[in-house]
Formats: C-alpha cells, structure tokens, sequence
C-alpha cells in the first residue's frame, strides 16, 4: 500500500497580495515529522521521505505526496465544496423573497419602499462578474466575507478564494525524484483537484522544487467586480534517504516464526480479552537462537502486499 | 489445491479512534488475512489465521485514515498461560524509530502442534507518544 | 489599455483571523498539544509575533473583531476548538457557525483600550475523544 504523505501549503493571502511575495507569507506543514522533516510550520521546510529497498534492490514502498494548500483567515476549507454557490443562492432567494413583499405593499397610498430596497440590495450582495479571461470556479459567484455572509460593498471585509497550486517543477521534477500532477478527487476538502506525486526513493540527497500558486486579488474595473488572478511561487525541499528493509522477527533476513513448541494452547483456553494499554514494561529478551533463523536457502523473499503507484485520493 | 507459499495478515486501523479512545476495540482494529482456509473472526481482532508448515505469513498495518502513521511495533508469540514467549526479538538495536523498515513475515514452523490457536500479541505504534502505543493479545495461528 | 484596478480597502474592516493549525494525530499520542500546535494571524504587518508558535503574540486595538478557527493537519481528523479562556473584560469570544453548516468559528470584539499582554487559552474538541485538551503554552493578544 502507498504510504500517503502530505504536505499543507498554508498562505496569508491578505500579505502576499499586499507585499507581491509569498516568502514570509507562506507556511508549510507536512506529516513526515517523526521520519525528520524539518522547518514545520514555517516557509523553510523539508520534506524527509523514508525510502526502503529489499535485499535485491528494488523499492519496497511507493510514497505519494499530496499537497494541500489553504488561505489563513478565509472560510475553512472544511465547509461544503459548494459553499460559495450554495451562499449565492440563498442570498437570491431572500431577496425575491423580500421584493415580493415590497411589490404587494407597494399598491397601498404613501408607502415608500426604499429602505425595503436598500436592505434587500444589502441581502443580494455583490456578485463577481463572468468574463472570458476570469471564467472559472469563481465566476458569478458572490463576495462572501470571514463569517460567510454575502457581501455588499467590494470594500468590505471580503474572504479571499483558496490559493490553488498550478504547477509544480524544478530539481526534483527534472532530475525524475518525483513525477507530480494534478489529479480529479470527490473529496470535498481540496475543489475536486488536488496535486499528487510519486517519489523515486532510490536516489537519497536533497532535491527543491517550486511550486506556482495562483491567489486571487478583487479588483475593480469600470464599476465591474472582478477576481484578478496573481500568480507568485515558493520554494521547499525533498530530503530522501533510503534503506534496507529487515525482519520484524530476526532483525535480518527470513526465517521461522518465533514460537516456543510448548507454546500451544490447550483447545479449551479461552482467548483473554484484550487489554488494550500503553505500552508494556519489556525486559530484555534474548534473541531468537540463530538455528531457528535460516537465513540462506530460506524461501524467496516475499514482496510486500504493495500496489502500483497509482496515487490514491489523499482523503478517505 | 496447491497452498499458498503465503498468507497476508493485514490490519486495518482507525488510528484517529483507536488514539481518541485509547483501545483497538470498539471497531478501531479489524484483521483480515487471504489464506486458503477459512480463517475464523474475519475482521475482528479475534482473527484466527489458518496455516500450514513452510508457508510463509506476512503481517503489515494499514490506516484507514490514510495519512496518518501506524506501524507494526513488535508480534509476539503467547506461551498456554497468555504470557509472551521468550523467542520474540526486543528492539535489539533500538531503532524503534524505523518501524517503517520493518517487514514482519515468517515461516509457519513445522513442530507447530495441529488444530490448536497460537495466540500472539499484535503491538501497534500510533504517531510517538505516551499513549501511542496499543495492543491486543486475541489473534492466533492455527495449523490445519 | 484597461482602466488600472482600483485597489480595494479591504484589510481595514477585516476581522485578524487567528488559525490554530493541529497535529491531531500528535496530541491524541501524547494527550497533549504541546507540540502538536501552530498558531497564526493575519496581523503579522500589524505587529503581531510568535506566528507559528504556541505563543503566538495578536496585536489588537479596541473595537478590532478578533476569530478563532482551526486547521487539521490530517483533513481527515475532527478538529474543533471547544471554548476560548479569556478575560472577559477584555473580550468574550462567541462560538457561531457558518450559515448552512456545522463548521465553527469563535468570534469576539477588543471592549478595552488597555489591553498591555492578555493571556488566553484555546480549548479543543480533537477525535472523537471525550475530553477537551486545554492549550499548554499561552498565547495573548498584546496592545
């Protein structure tokens, strides 16, 4: 099975718009800490990945990396994918709702439904203009703010749209460490895409890549409401090491289960419940005696249950 | 029907659970193995494997939250009172930390007596951490 | 030629978000976030400092909106924060959610003009563990 492995790409998208840069204003995270990443949480990290090979050479685990990139202090990436269309309609839907109100006092001598209207134009909020070049997933949608509330003024405090990875090259991507792509997914966490690479483990060192990531800027032009895309990149690392596999049981190659000849139960024993705790004091045990451990003329070495390297969808 | 030269024992672990509640019960840990013969408890942790001499059974741990980490800590045979073998390999060299290098398989051994269950203690590493560790004392090998 | 873009005022109104970035599956090993936790502003330009620490330093002044939320490092981890400690003289976050879901924010507004160094703890719900797990270090908002 794939060891999948994640790496989190978070952005302060306000500062990166506001200083051009994302070097400060990104911070990444991946979950490779106890295979010693370095720099988590930080602009500067490093990626460890744990290869292992069996004793003919050959990669005895496929790694896949996933990335993740979110925005500090938009709407979490946890709400529904479709969140920013879901709000837009039922913004429309209140506001209907309320002109028809307005529409049937309307009749009535000396009523005066402006500030019906105004509150219904603050209900139906602004919403972002499709055009050729900004069509996509944030088209005529509307301007949401921090709390999810549709928005009226583009002055207003907005929530900016994810950050979204458009490609990723460089030294790993050239010298052929991993071979990254951008995948289709169900998942509700990443918009339905999300990149995804595999990683050759057999060549240990230390690779950078760079990653292109595409923020969007609410501009206006000629009283339109546009998402204006900018696109910036930021740097990290891969550190690779790899090494053997070895027997859980011998601490080297393959050899007979370790169990003593008495050891066998008597058919009435009943399994003990489980008891489920921390972990148990051990004292030291001596090691399996070297007669019960051939190691050459043992069996082929079993290749592990691995699947092909096609990269699962990072999220179940 | 030729055997099988190996049998696969996987275990399935809802980590995120099994760290919450501090047990591989309730659900947290199923075990499954593809053996030729009808194993007993299927994805439970009551697995009873069935094997053969010289056949070759090969355990790994899969989570099922699928990034998080979990990794075969130690298998240890039980003697008939449920007290673990002295056979079993401790951490001869301390690298607890490369769990992921470790491959658990070995040869089922031909003195092994028929038509009873080998109990043997599956210890999983979660993460690190005082509570990253659980076990469960109730799978077995049974030679047919 | 395009008319150039207007630039907006946006950042003036905006709530500082405050991200709680967790290794879920870290805390739940260790029965602590101590570790495990990484916090986050968006008033880094503002003066804020500590971000990606357990100690992370807010600058605030009064009437600015301050929200919580929370990140998981494993997406597929349940992570919610559960309660904000916190002066209340100060500020006294609010638990909401946003509109159509379940997914929860906290938010408060600055009440004080003398706010000097304001420690607070953050409360999380993580798993489906029963209990809380408490902050360990204090992160605060500072004047």
């Amino acid at each position: 099975m794939a060891q999948q492995l994640a790496i989190i790409v978070l952005v302060d998208i306000g500062n990166a718009l506001e200083t051009n840069t994302l070097e400060g204003n990104t911070y990444l995270f991946d979950n490779m800490k106890l295979h010693g990443s370095e720099g988590q949480g930080t602009g500067d990290l490093v990626t460890a990945i744990h290869g292992a090979y069996w004793r003919d050479g050959s990669q005895a685990t496929e790694q896949v990396l996933n990335w993740l990139p979110y925005s500090l202090g938009s709407i979490p990436p946890t709400v529904p994918r479709s969140y920013q269309s879901d709000r837009a309609r039922q913004s429309d839907e209140q506001a209907l709702a309320e002109l028809e109100a307005v529409t049937a006092k309307a009749g009535a001598p000396g009523a005066d439904p402006t500030p019906e209207l105004d509150h219904i134009r603050q209900v139906a909020g602004r919403r972002v203009k499709t055009t050729r070049r900004t069509r996509g997933r944030l088209s005529g949608q509307k301007v949401l703010d921090v709390t999810g509330q549709v928005v009226t003024e583009a002055t207003a405090a907005y929530s900016y749209p994810g950050p979204v990875i458009t490609d990723i090259y460089g030294q790993a991507v050239d010298e052929k460490i991993m071979y990254p792509a951008e995948y289709g997914s169900p998942d509700l966490v990443t918009d339905g895409w999300y990149w995804s690479a595999t990683v050759d483990s057999s060549r240990p060192g230390t690779y950078a890549y760079t990653m292109r990531i595409q923020l969007h800027k609410l501009v206006q032009r000629g009283g339109e409401t546009l998402w204006e895309p900018v696109n910036l990149t930021c740097e990290s690392k891969l550190l690779i090491t790899s090494e053997p596999k070895r027997n859980g049981f011998t601490g080297a190659g393959l050899g007979w289960l370790p169990i003593a000849p008495q050891a066998a139960q008597p058919q009435t024993a009943q399994p003990q419940t489980a008891q489920p705790q921390t972990a148990q004091p051990q004292t030291p045990q001596p090691q399996t005696p070297q007669s019960a451990a051939p190691q050459p003329g043992a069996p082929q070495f079993p290749q592990s249950a691995g699947q092909p390297q096609a990269p699962a969808t990072p999220h179940s | 029907m030729a055997q099988k030269p190996q049998i696969n024992i996987i275990a399935v672990v809802d980590v995120i659970g099994a760290l919450s509640g501090r047990t591989l019960q309730n659900g947290n840990l199923c075990l499954v193995d593809n053996g030729d013969h009808s194993s007993t408890g299927q994805g439970t942790t009551d697995l009873c494997t069935f094997v053969r001499p010289g056949q070759v059974v090969q355990w790994s741990a899969l989570a099922v939250d699928l990034q998080t980490p979990v990794d075969i800590k130690s298998i240890t045979f039980l003697g008939p009172d449920g007290t673990p073998s002295p056979l079993g390999r401790r951490d001869a060299n301390g690298e607890s930390e490369k769990l992921d290098l470790e491959h658990w398989a070995g040869m089922v051994p031909p003195f092994l007596p028929p038509g009873v269950p080998h109990r043997y203690r599956l210890e999983l590493q979660m993460y690190e951490g005082e509570h990253s560790v659980l076990h469960v004392d109730t799978p077995a090998l049974l030679r047919v | 030629m395009p008319p150039k873009p207007k630039r907006d005022n946006g950042p003036a109104k905006r709530p500082i978000s405050i991200t709680a970035v967790v290794d879920c599956v870290g805390a739940l090993a260790t029965g602590s976030v101590h570790g495990n936790l990484y916090l986050y502003d968006t008033n880094k330009a503002g003066g804020s400092t500590g971000l990606g620490t357990e100690e992370l330093r807010t600058r605030v002044r009064r009437g600015d909106q301050i929200l919580w939320s929370v990140l998981a490092l494993e997406c597929e981890a349940y992570t919610a924060i559960d309660g904000i400690l916190i002066d209340p003289e100060v500020c006294e976050p609010v638990r909401k959610v946003y509109p159509g879901t379940d997914v929860a924010y906290w938010i408060g507004t600055i009440k004080t003009d003398a706010v000097q160094h304001v420690p607070y703890q953050i409360k999380f719900r993580l798993g489906s563990r029963d209990e809380p797990i408490v902050s360990t270090l204090s992160p605060s908002l500072v004047g």
